[in-house]
């Protein structure tokens, strides 16, 4: 009696799990399909260009199906990571560009150079977007789509001050500034101009348009830059311009929390410096106010270097389906997809599409991380943030935390 | 009696209070959810929202997948609770009633397993689990919440059986039944309050497990309901407060119900206890 | 026909005992065999090649090639000597302390309340703690980020409001102290649940006579809780304390993203957040398995005291 009922409990259970496991069998690997690894961005910013994609790869290759499946940028690359020990990869996988590095020196992805003329305009890349797909000379990321920064401004309040052309130099944009600050002083917590303190990305704007930069190779070896006269003074510059426009309470915080555009919303702050999407949601009471131009440079009539951010698609070496990930890459990116890509507030991948958005002209002068196999350990780190913040809040001096961070990143980008 | 009475009276104040702070958050999730976004934005916060919105309720049903996933989350959570439970309440009932050899090792193994940390295992699973086929399947994720969900599971049932009076099982032995007789018996009704509170708690764990369905779901469509969660935060644009706020609070709803479908049991389980007092 | 029944009666008794009293001997293994055969099907493999990539070089590069180099007991030498790992362990063991110790202390003080409300009360305690219960740790990060936001969260504002101070856009995620401490309470808050109800259901097994007669006797509450209650209760609050002291010494969900990728450094890392660093995100697979091999030893070391206990418990005799 009492066997039988274990084994009769075993065997339910045995049961059970044979059950689901066949269940789950019935849906799985069909020959024939290719699984693509997108942002979320692309589900909910643009799923009619990866819609279109899809069906033209379709029409090209019968009986294929393409399985897209979105990611988050908190943890695509753990989740890639494990695919690679799995052996169970996609066969297109969106990578940020400044995380190409790190994998293209590993060997995690196939040398597309061969392919290279498939792809649409693949002779007018952007530059600074190819760059980061390319590793040793090859071909490795094809690129997707690029954001620049711009300022994002409140027209109605830079109006009641009497300013009615935008700014051309940095200068002339802080006395801008400074005049609608005083038109708002008795608003509580009002600041003319909402900066992150440790936005890096917006921060190092200054650093390169006064001709410094993050680190360069010497001997084989990295150098970290930010200490040199040249960084320094334009950290020097930053600091300046941000105790002047911005608010103390800021320099401990990061891009993403708070968003600038809800303190722009709030109406607490007249300007703030972002992709151009941040237009999206300045509030309903400030919609038909807000206004773009491109952040200015120190050297009047020039923009500021901005970051260039941006996207890439890849083929991991492990991918059974090479051909047609190339394929669906090159009707992914097409002429008219990039087209589309830019009506929804992103730069295309190539220049001869690029029309004369704000968006576009801000991306003329731009700036880029070192291509360094280390890099995405400098930025998973902190260390500009914490160096920002230092010299924000006054804890270091300029110098100080400039050759701290240098120092930690020269160290980072050397490791075996 | 009077003193009583205010003391009483006392008592209540501070649970309502505490009620009222334990609940706060959950609170101003739902009223989030309910706000328009210049209402969510304002700096003054607006407490009811007196015309509410069901906009946001509105995006968060349109995003994708939504009742495919709390399917699929139902399915592994109740496959997960219900082998978890079988399988546990043996084990427990040889812990509690049998003496053999292995058995120290046997308690090892389960409160070792519950020591390992999770993340250093997720590469090692993924590899384990690819071998076989099993990722980016709700199959997968079961095994991997089974070897959460059965070591507390063990422990837990085994208290409950623990703490039933012996004399009960030995009255029934003497009206000749086996002793698998008697556990089957005797034991199930005395221990159906435990294996309610024991699955209350695998079912809460397993429904709020997020790491790992994460890493090993990939389609869409075969997603739990916490990675479709995840999904609203993991753009590089804005975050959409009132709809992530909305999409939580369609998350827990399950949960709530799954609760009040077995509150009279849990009310039950609770009460024994005294009784046995 | 009679001899011949006789003996197979008496030949198959014998078997049926002997058989018996195997069958009796083998009952638990196959009670048992179930789970330990599902826990070692599914992490039999995934144990064995954590030990033996806590061995070996294993970055991205070996990763791809699924080769790795030996090198002995390096990574746990490195991680050793690296300064950031003691500073962290010690950290973490603060940390853990203080939210097991609140987490047991604040759920143990509900349940007690919950014996002494009115049942309407209690039920809507209970609801409310059930609610807390079920929220997933994932949506209870974004509530709390929400809530305390600089620009408009509303725990600033009700500070200003109650006149505690000035807390118009007040940041509470400027130091590493304040940043855990905020991390302590949304562990403690989602915690308390199960504790208090656990607490709450052993509260229910105190003989009431007993209490009622040390009352009468003119004992001090306090006393009546020391002598009568917390002895039935102890077993109870142990497990508690181990399972929360397992939990919380290895958390990650709730500071990671509670405090943020962009504010995650050496200053404030908890083991949890060490693990994940160093092992995924720097893509050094082989210290992520020497460190979670490290993390295994020593919550084994904590927890001693609970194993030993646990073993001892419930002995069959």
């Amino acid at each position: 009696m009492r066997v039988r009922v274990v084994v009769a409990a075993a065997l339910a259970v045995a049961f059970a799990v044979v059950a689901t496991t066949a269940g789950a069998a019935n849906g799985r690997v069909q020959a024939n399909k290719l699984t693509v690894w997108l942002q979320v961005d692309a589900q909910s910013g643009w799923p009619d260009v990866v819609a279109a994609a899809n069906q033209a790869f379709q029409q090209q290759n019968p009986g294929w199906t393409v399985n897209v499946q979105y990611q988050s940028w908190g943890d695509h690359l753990q989740k890639f990571d494990a695919t690679i020990a799995g052996n169970d990869t996609p066969d297109v996988i969106e990578m940020g560009n400044t995380e190409m590095t790190a994998y293209m020196a590993s060997g995690a992805f196939a040398d597309l150079t061969s392919s290279k003329s498939q792809f649409p305009n693949a002779g007018s890349w952007l530059a600074g977007l190819a760059k980061s797909g390319m590793y040793g000379g090859k071909l490795y990321g094809v690129p997707y789509y690029a954001g620049s920064r711009v300022v994002t401004y409140r027209s109605d309040l830079f109006k009641k001050a009497g300013i009615t052309k935008a700014p051309t130099s940095i200068a002339q944009f802080t006395a801008d500034l400074q005049k609608v600050a005083r038109l708002e002083k008795n608003v509580k917590g009002f600041t003319p101009m909402y900066l992150a303190g440790t936005d890096w990305y917006s921060a190092l704007d200054w650093v390169f348009d006064y001709g410094g930069s993050i680190a360069t190779t010497h001997a084989h070896k990295w150098v970290g830059t930010l200490d040199s006269p040249a960084s320094v003074a334009g950290l020097t510059a930053f600091k300046n311009f941000f105790d002047t426009v911005s608010s103390r309470s800021a320099a401990t915080l990061d891009e993403a929390n708070p968003a600038p555009y809800t303190v722009y919303s709030q109406g607490l702050t007249a300007a703030i410096l972002g992709p151009a999407w941040f237009s999206c949601c300045t509030g309903t009471k400030y919609k038909s106010v807000t206004a773009q131009f491109v952040m200015p440079s120190h050297v009047a009539g020039k923009p500021i270097p901005g970051f260039l951010g941006g996207s890439d698609l890849a083929v991991p070496a492990q991918s059974g389906s090479k051909s047609q990930a190339v394929q669906w890459i090159a009707d992914f990116t097409s002429t008219a997809n990039e087209q589309s890509l830019q009506t929804k507030g992103n730069i295309p991948n190539a220049t001869n599409l690029l029309g004369n958005t704000v968006n576009a002209r801000a991306a003329a002068r731009s700036w880029f991380v070192p291509q360094a196999k280390h890099w995405v350990d400098v930025e998973n780190g902190n260390i500009l943030r914490t160096m920002l913040a230092q010299i924000l809040t006054g804890k270091l001096s300029v110098s100080q935390a400039a050759s701290t961070a240098s120092a930690n990143i020269a160290y980072t980008l050397n490791q075996s | 009696m009077n003193a009583r009475r205010a003391h009483r009276a006392g008592w209540n104040v501070v649970g309502i209070a505490l009620f009222a702070v334990t609940v706060f958050p959950v609170f101003w999730m739902i009223s989030t959810a309910f706000k328009t976004n210049d209402q969510i934005n304002a700096l003054t916060p607006t407490w009811f929202p007196l015309h509410p919105t069901l906009q946001h309720f509105r995006d968060a049903l349109n995003k994708p997948f939504f009742w495919t996933d709390v399917k699929n989350s139902l399915v592994v959570v109740l496959v997960t609770v219900g082998i978890a439970m079988v399988l546990a309440f043996l084990a427990a009932v040889a812990l509690s009633k049998y003496r053999f050899t292995g058995r120290k090792l046997f308690i090892i193994l389960v409160i070792g397993v519950q020591m390992l940390p999770g993340a250093g295992l997720i590469i090692p699973l993924y590899v384990v689990l690819a071998r076989f086929h099993e990722v980016n399947t709700l199959t997968g994720v079961i095994l991997v919440y089974l070897t959460g969900a059965l070591p507390f599971s063990v422990w837990t049932l085994r208290g409950f059986i623990l703490g039933i009076p012996k004399e009960l099982e030995e009255a029934a032995m003497v009206d000749g039944s086996t002793r698998f007789g008697a556990f089957a018996r005797i034991l199930l009704p005395l221990v159906a309050p435990g294996l309610v509170a024991t699955s209350v708690f695998a079912f809460i764990t397993s429904w709020n497990e997020y790491i790992f369905a994460r890493v090993l779901l990939n389609d869409g469509s075969k997603q739990t309901v916490t990675v479709w969660l995840s999904y609203f935060l993991g753009t590089s644009r804005q975050t959409d407060w009132g709809a992530l706020m909305a999409a939580s609070t369609l998350t827990a709803v399950p949960v709530v119900v799954f609760f009040l479908l077995i509150q009279r049991r849990i009310a039950f389980g609770l009460t024994a206890g005294a009784v046995r007092g | 026909m009679a001899t011949a029944a006789g003996t197979t009666t008496k030949w198959s008794r014998h078997r049926r005992l002997s058989l018996s009293r195997l069958g009796r001997g083998a009952v638990p293994y196959a009670l048992v065999a179930p789970v330990v055969g599902v826990m070692g099907a599914i992490l039999g493999y995934p144990i064995y090649s954590l030990v033996r990539i806590s061995l070996q070089r294993y970055g991205l590069f070996e990763l791809i090639r699924h080769h790795g180099v030996y090198i002995g007991l390096h990574n746990f030498g490195t991680v050793l000597h690296d300064s950031v790992f003691w500073h962290t362990l010690l950290r973490t063991l603060v940390f853990a302390a203080a939210n097991v110790a609140l987490t047991l202390v604040i759920g143990t003080l509900i349940a007690l309340l919950l014996v002494r409300l009115s049942t309407w009360v209690r039920l809507l305690v209970t609801g409310g703690l059930v609610l807390v219960w079920s929220t997933p740790p994932v949506v209870a990060v974004q509530v709390w980020n929400w809530m305390t936001n600089v620009q408009n969260g509303v725990v600033n504002y009700i500070l200003t409001e109650l006149h505690v101070g000035n807390y118009f856009q007040h940041n509470w995620y400027t130091t590493s102290f304040s940043q855990l401490a905020m991390v302590t309470t949304l562990i403690v808050w989602g915690a308390l649940p199960f504790v208090a109800i656990t607490v709450y259901a052993a509260l229910s097994q105190v003989p009431q006579e007993l209490v009622e007669a040390a009352e009468i006797d003119g004992a001090r509450s306090w006393r009546v809780f020391l002598d009568v209650t917390l002895p039935v209760i102890t077993p109870v609050i142990l497990i508690l304390t181990s399972l929360s002291i397992l939990w919380d010494f290895g958390v990650f969900t709730q500071p990671y993203l509670l405090i943020g990728q962009a504010h995650v450094t050496t200053g404030n890392y908890l083991m949890g957040i060490y693990l994940f660093e160093e092992g995924y995100v720097r893509a050094d697979f082989g210290r992520g398995a020497a460190i979670s091999i490290l993390m295994l030893v020593i919550v084994a070391a904590l927890s001693v005291v609970y194993v030993r206990r646990m073993i001892k418990i419930g002995e069959v005799t």
